[in-house]
């Protein structure tokens, strides 16, 4: 199938979620493009992080589709989103934390020969392999300042550390796509700027697309190029960053006047 | 008192030592590095069990050249006698036999095991598993306690021999039936060490800690876990072959939930995690299963009422609220491993 360059990389048709009788999100449709940084913003509680998990799949749709290149991943498992080329990242670090930072970003390289039950105890099948990750694990940890802590238990960094290792994580998967919830919470200001540099440069030099919930508008107002704004399972607006930050119903919503 | 012979109760003691190696590693490798609640151990020991009693019976006999004989009910005797006749005479059938044994438990155990996991794994969560498997045990038990022709019921097989059983000097043969199962101890420890250091068992340990997140990064959860079980079962059951062959007949009523309980207790004992727990905890645990019976034994012949085998599970109940109060992470607590990964980095580091 010829790849429609105008095509988006991500398109959300409908998508509803319902928990009982909560509509979580409600008929919310909307647009990746590819290569773009992708802001996702409302208040607590208006369906971010459940969007987040609809299309990583974490959670089963009521109703809707997803589609990723054209492909409708709405039936698939989350291992398999993964592994078509969506990452994400989770509100509370969710790292491996009695494994070392290294241990960390090799386990969710794709397709590892070692991973195989019958090679795995035959080292001679896969340290060439292993060797070659280790060494792109170093690039990547290098690039999130965390090459030092290689050895480091991944509980003993700070949080902001553990953002960025989760971020690493997630490019040792070669993403498209990287879905990022809340990357600078809990985060201090200067670190959290500095979080956003390695998200632009993400897109910037591997040419990755970004769709990230955060609420520390004035951070992400600066990197993002398109905002989409949810209220109460609904999208209530979405445009680029200035015509955003200037809506008078987001303000309203968001910061009450 | 009793004299106690100090060399026979070695032997014993480190012959049972090699056999529970196999079940506690099996189990490591399942709860302690994959985190699957296996409580069915019972259950693909006594497969390793039952396949022996099988084979002892209905395959060695062909092995060397005589007719089946029926080993239940009126024919019992003569089946006997042509096990011990074929084992003290024809030991390369023997042999042929036991590695058959080893065979058939190992890929049976297997098949069963990675077949309940992979079902039940991708319904529900491991616990469901644990229940299934806990269940599932007892079930074949009263089964195979009720079929008349499997083992013969209730009354169980005696004619299961070990393999060195032609030699003249029982002390003798009892000594290299212990390096056996200490060699094949052994080859289980290294097996599962090099598992656990390699890409796969750190995957395992991702699923340990979190089996969403593993997923999240595109790992097939339900498949790995289920892999892990069927290498674990076929250890168990080759186990559970050994431990036929030492106690020399197979009885439904020695895999019980019992069983399961007693390997739990050595891993959580020995180390969640770490192989060299498992074997610590397998060789007090030996240690322990010996000094009951001796104890017993000793308290009976010296006319007290006192029934000291049950010492052992109370013994083992607090042993187990102790560990998991005071040292949950067990006597030799789970080491740093690493595929080697580690070692590439460090080098690009110093350049």
């Amino acid at each position: 199938m010829p790849e429609d360059p105008a095509r988006p990389l991500l398109e959300l048709k409908s998508i509803r979620k319902d928990f009982g009788g909560l509509r979580a999100v409600d008929d919310v449709s909307l647009d990746v493009p590819k290569g773009a940084i992708v802001g996702l913003i409302g208040p607590n509680g208006s369906g971010k992080s459940t969007l987040i998990n609809l299309i990583a799949r974490a959670t089963n749709l009521s109703a809707g589709q997803v589609l990723f290149n054209g492909e409708n991943i709405s039936d698939l498992a989350s291992d398999e989103v993964f592994r078509r080329g969506i990452a994400r990242g989770y509100q509370e670090p969710a790292l491996y934390f009695k494994m070392t930072v290294l241990d960390n970003v090799l386990l969710p390289v794709k397709d590892q020969r070692g991973e195989q039950p019958w090679y795995a105890p035959w080292r001679r099948y896969w340290q060439g392999d292993e060797a070659a990750h280790a060494q792109t694990a170093v690039d990547v940890l290098a690039q999130v300042q965390l090459l030092q802590h290689y050895d480091t238990l991944a509980s003993d960094l700070s949080g902001g550390q553990m953002k960025l290792l989760e971020i690493a994580r997630c490019l040792m998967g070669r993403p498209e796509l990287l879905l990022l919830d809340e990357p600078t919470a809990g985060v201090a200001p200067k670190l959290a700027y500095e979080i956003f540099q390695q998200i632009a440069r993400l897109r910037d030099d591997h040419g990755i697309t970004l769709l990230i919930v955060e609420h520390r508008l004035e951070i992400l107002f600066d990197f993002a190029d398109y905002v989409y704004v949810m209220h109460l399972g609904n999208l209530l607006a979405q445009g680029k960053v200035d015509d955003i930050a200037s809506d008078a119903t987001v303000r309203e919503v968001y910061f009450g006047d | 008192m009793i004299n106690i012979d100090i060399v026979a109760t070695a032997i014993a003691v480190l012959t049972l030592f090699g056999i529970y190696s196999l079940m506690a590693i099996s189990l490591n490798l399942e709860y302690g590095v994959a985190g699957v609640p296996n409580f069915g151990k019972a259950l693909f020991v006594s497969i390793g069990a039952y396949t022996a009693g099988i084979t002892y019976t209905r395959l060695l006999p062909l092995l060397s050249g005589f007719e089946v004989i029926h080993p239940c009910g009126p024919t019992m005797g003569g089946a006997l006698q042509l096990r011990s006749e074929i084992m003290a005479t024809q030991p390369v059938a023997g042999f042929i036999n036991l590695g058959l044994t080893m065979l058939i438990a190992a890929v049976i155990a297997g098949a069963v095991g990675f077949a309940l996991s992979y079902v039940t794994l991708r319904l529900k969560e491991e616990w469901f598993l644990a229940l299934v498997l806990l269940v599932g045990g007892e079930t074949v038990r009263i089964v195979v306690r009720g079929a008349d022709d499997f083992i013969c019921s209730h009354n169980g097989i005696s004619s299961v021999a070990q393999p060195f059983y032609f030699l003249d000097d029982p002390r003798t043969s009892s000594l290299l039936f212990m390096l056996l199962a200490l060699a094949l101890a052994l080859l289980a420890y290294l097996y599962s060490e090099r598992l656990i250091r390699s890409p796969f068992g750190r995957m395992l340990k991702g699923l340990r800690e979190n089996e969403d997140v593993t997923r999240g990064l595109g790992k097939g959860i339900s498949l790995a876990r289920a892999q892990i079980m069927l290498i674990g079962s076929a250890i168990a059951a080759v186990g559970g072959a050994l431990f036929a062959l030492n106690t020399g007949f197979v009885n439904t009523n020695d895999f019980v939930v019992t069983l399961t309980l007693d390997v739990w207790v050595m891993v959580v004992l020995g180390g969640i995690g770490n192989n060299r727990g498992a074997l610590l905890g397998a060789l007090l645990i030996a240690l322990m299963d010996r000094f009951t019976q001796v104890g017993a034994i000793a308290l009976n012949m010296s006319g007290s009422d006192v029934e000291f085998n049950y010492v052992r599970f109370i013994a083992f109940g607090i042993i187990l609220i102790w560990m998991l109060r005071y040292r949950s992470a067990g006597l030799l607590p789970e080491s740093r491993l690493t595929t080697g990964a580690h070692d590439v980095v460090r080098r690009v580091l110093e350049k």
